[in-house]
């Protein structure tokens, strides 16, 4: 659906975008994800025709957005960064003017914005003019431009930002319901919004992309083996012992020490699960337990760790 | 084309923009009017029109300066230029609107036009004439307007290179050799006087063709330094 071949932009000698490549199958959901400044939203605008690249090439749908770009743009619904909108029109004005734009055919134009209104939930502020309205409707609207038209590809540059935690639900549960008919591409820097809605996940960090895959593939990649932490009371410091004991255990490292609580870190062999024997000879040794806790390798981990910069405390 | 010429002009009078311009306008013309017709007992209507562009200079910025800075400043310009039409159809849709409004403006003129014939008989083709020769200067200050407005995000500065423009161009109308032939002002000269000259045609919109053109470039080249 969307191919991207190493395309690169330049701002005189700063390169925002460096040689990315990659695909977008029809039907997915992928999910752009990079830190503020890392070239997801230059890249969009670059898909979308609104820049043109320094090099490379961008296929969309069979069409190259540089040589024929009526035929390319005409397959994409945009949903640009901080939600641009004419604030002197009515919602119902705008999403008309886009049809215009979008060269919906006259004979569908009424029904096809009907269509958009009620998609997007915003029937009820149809004739309220946009500078009046919430930002959590304005985004809404946003998305309605988006999908005048019914394109096949939407591009939603950071669709939730800003907005508070009920209108996120909504939004998520729209964009959610938009899967079974078009290919979505969403950028975002939250990363729990992108691993419960995305199939395909891109990082992308200063311009250039550090992983392509599944939320899991990137969870399990960047893994950085089992870890368990302990939070214990042991006054007659026998914890050392309990622990050599356990063969599993690979490495014990005291993180500190609060009061009477011991905060261990316990590094083990993978697919053991140290949990029950330690808890066992624990209570043979009186050592009381407060808190014990396998980490989960998540995708913040992860994305933490493809985006540190070498030699940073970033 | 169609669909931003129709947005464009609905946005006119939408906004105060309209009203203001085509106020202002008649406001001038009235006071010209008086002078013209009460006080000098003239009943030419060409010399209302023939006076009346000199407000033109200084009112052309309300109709252009919010083409493109405005759109450029709050964003909106992506949602144009990512959609399937071209900048070609863009640049003249906005063109063409701000021509409709002085359309608009020259057809209110024309109330003038009747009540002077009340008092005598003007020529309605030297009116006529006149009308064409102030359109198609409106037309070539609208296109500057306009290039001036997609050279910046703020409308105060599109508005202000625009008449200083104007200003400097006016100038040249004293000036001798080939620096005259681009003094818009006196090519307007003949038009009152009933005559349609090819020259002066050809100059208004070779101008306006120019400047539309230099637009669609600066459009087309922002796509790739942006």
């Amino acid at each position: 659906m969307i191919e991207v071949k190493n395309v690169s932009k330049k701002y005189g000698n700063f390169e925002a975008v460096k040689n990315i490549s990659f695909e977008v199958g029809e039907g997915e959901i992928v999910g752009f994800l990079g830190p503020n400044g890392a070239g997801k939203s230059t890249t969009m605008n670059m898909i979308t025709g609104f820049i043109e690249p320094s090099g490379g090439q961008i296929i969309v749908d069979g069409f190259d957005i540089d040589k024929k770009p009526k035929k390319a743009k005409k397959q994409i619904g945009y949903m640009p960064e901080n939600v641009p909108l004419y604030n002197d029109l009515t919602v119902k004005e705008f999403i008309a003017y886009m049809a215009d734009l979008k060269l919906v055919k006259r004979a569908d134009k009424k029904a096809e914005i009907e269509r958009v209104l009620n998609a997007a939930n915003i029937k009820d502020v149809e004739n309220k003019l946009i500078k009046n309205i919430s930002r959590g409707y304005k985004q809404r609207v946003s998305l309605a431009g988006a999908l005048v038209g019914n394109p096949k590809i939407l591009i939603l540059d950071e669709p939730t930002v800003g907005l508070d935690p009920k209108q996120v639900t909504e939004i998520r549960d729209l964009i959610r319901s938009l899967k079974e008919n078009h290919t979505v591409i969403l950028s975002s820097h939250i990363l729990s919004e992108v691993s419960q809605m995305c199939n395909k996940i891109i990082i992308i960090n200063e311009g250039e992309i550090v992983k392509i895959g599944t939320p899991e593939e990137i969870e399990n990649q960047t893994s950085e083996g089992n870890h368990v932490s302990v939070v214990i009371e042991d006054e007659n410091d026998k914890f050392e012992s309990v622990v050599s004991r356990i063969s599993s255990i690979k490495e014990c490292k005291l993180d500190k020490k609060v009061n009477n609580s011991k905060y261990y870190e316990l590094e083990c062999d993978s697919n053991s699960d140290i949990r029950k024997d330690l808890f066992k000879e624990c209570a043979n040794e009186d050592i009381i337990i407060i808190e014990m806790k396998k980490k989960e390798n998540s995708l913040e981990d992860a994305f933490l760790k493809l985006t540190k910069k070498e030699g940073g405390e970033n | 084309m169609f669909a931003i010429l129709k947005k464009e002009f609905k946005n006119y009078f939408l906004t105060p923009i309209g009203y203001v311009f085509i106020g202002l306008f008649l406001v001038v013309v009235s006071l010209i009017f008086y002078n013209y017709t009460f006080s000098q007992h003239y009943i030419n209507f060409e010399y209302i029109l023939w006076d009346s562009i000199i407000v033109l200079t200084f009112i052309t910025p309300v109709l252009t300066m919010r083409m493109f800075a405005e759109e450029k400043k709050s964003g909106t310009d992506i949602l144009i230029m990512t959609s399937p039409r071209s900048i070609f159809s863009i640049v003249m849709g906005k063109f063409l609107a701000a021509c409709s409004v002085i359309l608009i403006t020259i057809a209110l003129f024309f109330i003038y036009f009747i009540i002077l014939c009340f008092f005598g008989k003007p020529s309605i083709v030297v009116a006529l004439v006149t009308s064409l020769g102030f359109f198609l200067l409106a037309m070539s200050y609208i296109s500057f307007g306009m290039f001036a407005s997609c050279l910046t995000e703020s409308q105060i500065i599109a508005a202000i290179i625009t008449i200083a423009f104007f200003l400097v161009i006016s100038f040249l109308q004293s000036s001798v050799g080939i620096l005259s032939m681009f003094s818009l002002v006196s090519m307007f000269q003949k038009f009152p006087l009933g005559v349609i000259s090819l020259k002066e045609v050809v100059g208004y919109l070779s101008f306006s063709i120019l400047f539309i053109l230099l637009t669609i470039i600066i459009l087309q080249r922002r796509k790739s330094v942006k």
